[in-house]
């Protein structure tokens, strides 16, 4: 409930010089895109979908409304239906925040907010603005899309002139984050059985960085993010096999405990004219602890990276390739450990307003994407997976 | 026959030419725009949404025109990028909360007619279209 409060004082407090004004100085604006996706598997089912059968299950819709009262003041909202699989079919807030702007060296945005961290966090659910079908999975998983998507709480940032070394844009955060309990994080937990009814939250705090050099078109940069200890409640539900009390449902309550965790990125860009190079590197580390419920703690020690580059053929046409690779060192051996993957990818505009794409991953490893249930004979250690996408935006 | 060919060849390089030079972008901005010329690096920030100030201080707000032969030979020749991938930069903005799309309007008399009564307005015309009551701003 504080979170809704945080909203919709924000959004309070930016409307209230709204009044006196009429719409047309308000500067009020209504935008909006909807993707539908098709995913096609050669092997395991893919991201909860029957994928290896053809799958449409992959459909988002985003109304987004916005004003601009004064110069320097803005204020806004989003909401998203989500459809993949057995993810999301539900409508959620993106971001609902105020935004005052003193000038391009400090502004400061609060209320839902996204999270500015890494090359692309903030505009990772934002499919029309790139050309990629799926982000590089291994630092932008679309199972868990939501919950590093955004923050309740402030960010500040601005733009420091360097003169003669370029240019030096900074952001800093903090707030609250929740993972929902139905995010990809879980999905192994609930399919177990352990569910996490009200998903769980916990504070955090970063800081990023980015270069603009004197190089046309060169940026590097960097975050850092600090999530202090999460917690919880859990639900641990048994349903009894064999003997007397065969088919009887016994429920344990407990608690998830989520370890301080430090996420060091590193990113690079390189863009201009035709051309695009990008590059990430991320580090993820802590443990899960669950209190009163029988998995034993579980410890994650994750590097992932990718690098990526595309070429606009025509006005219209653009392809791309990008290899990306996640590597749990706290993971026994085997493909379950890793996840590499190579992706060739395509998109045409066939005008300002419609967009398809077409993207083919060749995987190897099974340590993002696929869960138990749709894969019921086991997990085969490399799949192929083709996406074909079409959008609207306006 | 060889004259009705030179006679088209002739027209239609005549066409191709004019069309050209009616597309010439300039850049115009409301008289309390302090600058008298502007950057090519401070337009492409500007009206990429990544400042809202040129370098001496004047606050600008930048102004698009929905399509046509002026847009498309402004951001050619000022932004280097073409309308798709211009758009989305927007969109990535707007979409992410951090920015409001600039106002687009539909002809260049319009363009010229909002940048005349806004404070801080900037946006682009072709050379060839009447521009009283903006300044235009040479391009270094």
């Amino acid at each position: 409930m504080n979170r809704w409060l945080v909203g919709a004082i924000a959004i309070a407090l930016g409307t209230t010089s709204l009044a006196a004004q009429s719409l047309d100085d308000l500067n009020i604006q209504i935008h909006g895109y909807a993707t539908q996706g098709f995913l096609y598997t050669t092997q395991n089912n893919i991201l909860t979908t029957s994928s290896s059968d053809g799958s449409p299950e992959w459909f988002e819709a985003v109304v987004n409304l916005g004003a601009q009262p004064t110069p320097k003041l803005r204020v806004g909202v989003q909401a998203r239906y989500f459809l993949l699989g057995n993810f999301g079919n539900y409508v959620s807030l993106d971001w609902a925040a105020a935004d005052y702007k003193f000038d391009d060296r400090l502004g400061v945005r609060f209320g839902k907010v996204k999270t500015p961290s890494g090359l692309f966090n903030e505009i990772q659910d934002i499919d029309p603005s790139y050309m990629w079908s799926l982000l590089p999975q291994s630092i932008y998983p679309i199972s868990s899309r939501n919950g590093n998507l955004a923050h309740y709480g402030g960010v500040v940032y601005g733009t420091v002139n360097l003169q003669q070394a370029g240019k030096l844009e900074y952001r800093a955060w903090g707030g609250e984050r929740e993972i929902g309990g139905d995010d990809g994080y879980w999905v192994s937990f609930v399919e177990s059985g352990i569910t996490l009814p009200s998903g769980i939250s916990g504070p955090i705090v970063g800081g990023a960085l980015h270069w603009n050099t004197l190089l046309r078109g060169l940026m590097l940069g960097a975050s850092y993010a600090h999530d202090n200890a999460w917690s919880g409640p859990i639900v641990d539900t048994y349903l009894v096999p064999a003997g007397p009390s065969t088919g009887v449902t016994i429920t344990t309550p407990g608690n998830l405990l989520l370890s301080k965790s430090n996420t060091p990125d590193f990113f690079g860009r390189y863009e201009k004219d035709k051309v695009m190079f990008a590059a990430e590197y991320q580090r993820l580390a802590g443990n899960l602890f669950f209190q009163g419920v029988a998995p034993a703690p579980e410890d994650y020690s994750i590097r992932s990276w990718y690098a990526m580059g595309s070429y606009k053929l025509t006005g219209k046409l653009i392809g791309g390739v990008y290899v990306s690779q996640d590597f749990d060192r706290a993971t026994a051996l085997g493909p379950s450990r890793y996840s590499k993957d190579w992706t060739l990818s395509g998109r045409y505009d066939f005008g300002q307003y419609i967009y398809a794409k077409a993207e083919e991953h060749f995987i190897d490893g099974t340590s993002v994407g696929y869960d138990a249930d749709l894969n019921p004979h086991g997990l085969k250690p490399d799949t192929k997976l083709t996406i074909l996408k079409i959008g609207v935006s306006f | 026959m060889k004259k009705i060919i030179l006679v088209f060849l002739l027209a239609a390089a005549s066409l191709i030419f004019t069309t050209h030079a009616q597309a010439q972008a300039i850049i115009i901005a409301n008289p309390s725009v302090k600058s008298a010329d502007v950057s090519k690096n401070d337009l492409r920030d500007v009206f990429t949404g990544a400042a809202s100030s040129l370098k001496d201080g004047s606050k600008v707000t930048p102004v698009l025109l929905k399509q046509g032969g002026a847009h498309e030979e402004f951001l050619s020749e000022f932004i280097g990028k073409n309308d798709t991938a211009f758009r989305a930069t927007w969109q990535s903005l707007v979409f992410s909360g951090q920015a409001s799309m600039p106002k687009s309007l539909d002809s260049e008399a319009a363009m010229v007619e909002y940048v005349a009564r806004n404070a801080g307005a900037i946006g682009y015309i072709s050379k060839a279209t009447p521009h009283e009551g903006v300044k235009v701003l040479a391009v270094r």
